[in-house]
């Protein structure tokens, strides 16, 4: 009996070894490969990397991040290896990182054929990142406030003390707004912005769904959210509505939030990692993640969307510069912990 | 010493050292030389703010209540499984060891699930009841729910094995002037506290470096904290700054725990073991309401949120899509829990040996490493292995999943090494002593005599080894090389946006994954050693 224990442990070990030794050799750098870092939730881009494989045969190993990571983890991941990339492609979930990225040297210009059509306003002028299918900053707001607000800044207003709720700043798109504000309003606006949003005893939550989640069940009145998050909870009856603010003749307009994919300075599949881009780039991979959960706009005029969702055409789109607000996002960091209590 | 013996042993100490404390050291240094020079820069900011005192004192209380609750809970399972005649007593302790061999987070998910506007308790009692339970779930309440339940089979399995220990000549000395409620009191439990007080201790540690129920819950902790430094912040400076004081937390409680464990008399390891099975504890009138009262407790808080998981998943469709969506993960995570539990059994059997061997010098130094490696959180690990093994020229360990099992070893080998202690310390002297007068080399008398003398510790060494690489999170979700995500990491990722029912099929997939080999294994060595 202990020979067969004995038996039994080497062969479970030798077994596994022998097709870890399969994959790990065959890690080594082929056409056939891409390996990608994904900050779009899985459930939706998983989907789009599989109908990638399956339509062109090239291999995808993707990296996805976790909510806990906040959606910046890969991009983390991305900065500790530049000297030494693993990734050939990095499919954000939002520009802003992209685009902090191409200022530390980790991206590559790439100028896709896929991308014709796409606005310039969301592609970097010289390639390091460009733009797809995008989110818009909303306002989500409970049925039962009859008056909702019209503008970002009505927040601020005494209207809207201690009914207010937003994801913590130092995270994900909320963070990418607060810049994007400083840098549409200029520092000082956007300074008294956040400070009046303070005093009107704003509650801080650990992500956007959550606030939206706090407005469905009437724990708030209103919250500063992705359309995403917001068009979820209209599917699934929750009594809200969803308001894209600013949208009078002169307004801020509604900040943008598209995907953006950035291949990797270096990465080991450069052929491939094209490929890949031009695919997610695509007009077909816009439709894809319109009909999908998530819901996003697509960026190609003419792509079809569900009636739910908002075309681009129809929205008044705040004007602003990407790589400004990148810059703006890493000035004013310490600020914002400062203003979030950290 | 022998040259094999040296370069045998002194290899696994090395294996230990590279695995686990250089990463921590790198962490250090590098935190140290933030700027380029020599200094506290990184710290400056981390000890000036108020959240992170306020941080620290959640971690703190968080740990603090859920030790108290694993004690609570704990120490009554271990003295009623390990020793008295209660029914089912090896089933009771399997069910209640459960929660210890899966993520704890899954807990956390069951319980958000039974709270939810569509689950269990709406339906039932109504969706104000519903509504009540989720707001008490959510914050410190929750926590210490699912962390006590995940980390009590620590004590409960430490509790068991040391009542088992206690020469039962103490115990009937003292059955001649007392009933067994007090000889139970008064001598068994004091001679298992130190069993107790390293149950305690590890419990503590591992939910103070827990991440990934407390951000379930939203409650706010320094783990999280030092994650989130490294996620958001682009600053490995600071991360490792944040981490820092978790380690030295648990160097500090580790070192007092083995201060005090000194004092009271060390452990029972060794305190002169008798031949035959100690007696049984009899319950007479307490037997029935004992039974009731344990397996209602496990029932609620193992069977309930297993049970709720199997009904939020539904029909077959939602394991033929989780199936689908991370069959894949499910397979790696088996591949390497099985090279990892070789590794780590081989590891634990080796130091243990050397624990025998030089039970105060080496061994002891070993175990200690071993013991904190153990408990320094999963992330903490993670960003030191990444600081140390991202360079071109170790790409053959970055990028294959053998950074995953440097992890392992680092994270594990204090399990495996106990084990193997333990069943060490039960071969008989005297076996290896003959084998060495009959001038068997030291190698000759590991492979020939001693492994197949502790064969039982082993195969439970490898078990447990492999159990806890299957279910890490912390380190896997930072370092697996793309392609190489396991069970437990695709169903965090998966959980942004994923629909319930696929993510509570995917931890009912990853229960029987861990549960069903736990089982069909525990029921061969059962087998193995009545054949025996």
């Amino acid at each position: 009996m202990r020979r067969l224990a004995v038996c039994a442990v080497t062969l479970s070990t030798l077994l596994p070894l022998a097709a870890c030794s399969r994959r790990t050799a065959s890690l080594k750098p082929q056409a056939q490969r891409v390996v990608v870092y994904v900050s779009e939730d899985q459930v939706f881009s998983q989907p789009v990397l599989e109908a990638f494989q399956k339509e062109t045969g090239i291999e995808v190993r993707a990296v996805y991040d976790t909510e806990e990571a906040k959606s910046t983890g890969v991009m983390n991941r991305l900065m500790a290896e530049k000297d030494n990339p693993q990734a050939d492609v990095y499919w954000a979930n939002e520009p802003i990182r992209a685009e902090v990225l191409r200022q530390r040297g980790v991206a590559e210009a790439y100028d896709s054929p896929a991308a014709e059509g796409i606005p310039a306003t969301f592609r970097d002028p010289e390639g390091y990142w460009t733009g797809f299918s995008a989110r818009l900053r909303v306002l989500i707001v409970n049925d039962a406030v009859e008056k909702p607000p019209r503008s970002v800044l009505d927040l601020a207003d005494r209207t809207w003390r201690g009914k207010v709720v937003l994801a913590n700043p130092l995270f994900g798109t909320t963070t990418s707004h607060m810049a994007a504000l400083f840098v549409r309003l200029g520092d000082a606006e956007a300074r008294g912005f956040l400070d009046r949003l303070k005093a009107n005893g704003v509650r801080l939550t650990t992500s956007n769904g959550e606030s939206a989640d706090q407005v469905a069940a009437g724990q708030a009145g209103v919250s500063l959210v992705d359309s995403d998050d917001a068009i979820n909870r209209v599917r699934r009856g929750d009594p809200i509505r969803m308001i894209v603010p600013d949208q009078e003749p002169g307004g801020l307009g509604c900040f943008v939030v598209p995907n953006a994919v950035v291949l990797i300075h270096g990465g080991p599949h450069p052929d491939a990692a094209r490929r890949l881009a031009d695919y997610l780039l695509s007009p077909d991979t816009e439709r894809r993640l319109a009909e999908a959960d998530c819901a996003q706009i697509p960026l190609h005029a003419g792509v079809p969307v569900p009636k739910d969702v908002p075309s681009l055409g129809s929205i008044r789109v705040m004007k602003v510069s990407y790589a400004a607000v990148a810059r703006k996002m890493v000035e004013i960091q310490q600020e914002l912990k400062a203003w979030a209590g950290y | 010493m022998s040259p094999v013996r040296r370069a045998v042993l002194g290899s696994a100490v090395l294996l230990l050292v590279v695995a686990g404390l250089l990463p921590v050291a790198g962490m250090i240094l590098r935190s140290l030389t933030a700027g380029g020079h020599l200094g506290f820069e990184a710290y400056r900011g981390l000890l000036g703010s108020a959240r992170q005192w306020s941080l620290a004192g959640n971690s703190l209380l968080l740990a603090a209540l859920t030790t108290v609750a694993a004690l609570l809970l704990g120490v009554p399972a271990g003295v009623l499984v390990g020793r008295t005649d209660l029914p089912g007593r090896r089933l009771l302790a399997a069910l209640l060891a459960m929660p210890l061999l899966l993520p704890p987070y899954l807990n956390a998910v069951a319980w958000m699930a039974a709270g939810s506007a569509s689950g269990p308790v709406a339906r039932v009692l109504g969706e104000g009841a519903a509504r009540t339970l989720s707001h008490w779930l959510f914050g410190l309440p929750g926590c210490v729910l699912v962390l006590s339940t995940a980390f009590m089979p620590l004590i409960m399995l430490l509790v068991a094995a040391a009542l088992r220990g206690v020469p039962p000549r103490l115990e009937e000395a003292g059955l001649l002037a007392a009933p067994w409620r007090t000889v139970l009191l008064r001598i068994s439990l004091p001679l298992a506290a130190p069993a107790i007080l390293l149950g305690a201790a590890l419990v503590f540690l591992l939910a103070l470096g827990d991440v990934t129920v407390p951000p379930s819950f939203r409650y706010p902790v320094f783990a999280v904290e030092s994650l989130s430094q490294f996620s958001a912040f682009y600053d490995l400076s600071a991360a490792t700054a944040a981490a820092m004081p978790l380690a030295a937390i648990t160097a500090a409680v580790l070192g007092l725990e083995a201060l005090v464990s000194r004092w009271t008399g060390a452990g029972t390891a060794g305190r002169g073991r008798e031949p035959g099975p100690p007696p049984t504890v009899p319950l007479g009138r307490f037997r029935l309401p004992a039974a009731v009262t344990a397996w209602s407790v496990a029932g609620l808080l193992v069977g309930a949120p297993l049970l709720i998981l199997v009904l939020r998943a539904g029909g077959p469709a939602s394991y033929a899509a989780a199936l689908g969506q991370a069959g894949g993960s499910l397979v790696r995570g088996l591949l390497l829990a099985a090279v990892g539990g070789t590794l780590l059994a081989a590891e634990g059997f080796l130091l243990a040996v050397l624990g025998v061997e030089r039970p105060r010098g080496a061994g002891a130094a070993a175990d200690a490493t071993a013991l904190f490696l153990f408990a320094v959180p999963g992330a903490v690990m993670g960003v030191g292995l990444i600081v140390l093994w991202n360079h071109p020229w170790a790409n053959l360990i970055y990028a294959t999943p053998l950074i995953l099992l440097l992890g392992y070893l680092a994270r594990s080998t204090a399990v495996t090494l106990r084990i193997c202690r333990a069943t060490l310390e039960l071969v008989p002297p005297g076996l290896v002593e003959a084998g060495r007068v009959a001038g068997i080399g030291w190698g000759r008398r590991l492979v020939w005599i001693l492994a197949p003398a502790a064969w039982r510790g082993l195969a439970a060494a490898w078990l447990a080894g492999a159990v806890f690489c299957l279910r890490d999170v912390g380190m896997t979700l930072l370092v697996h090389p793309p392609g190489w995500d396991t069970l437990p990491v695709r169903i965090m990722t998966l959980a942004a946006n994923g629909a319930p029912e696929l993510i509570a099929a995917l931890c009912v997939l990853l229960v029987a994954a861990t549960v069903i080999p736990v089982g069909l294994l525990a029921g061969l060595v059962g087998r193995m050693e009545a054949g025996s």
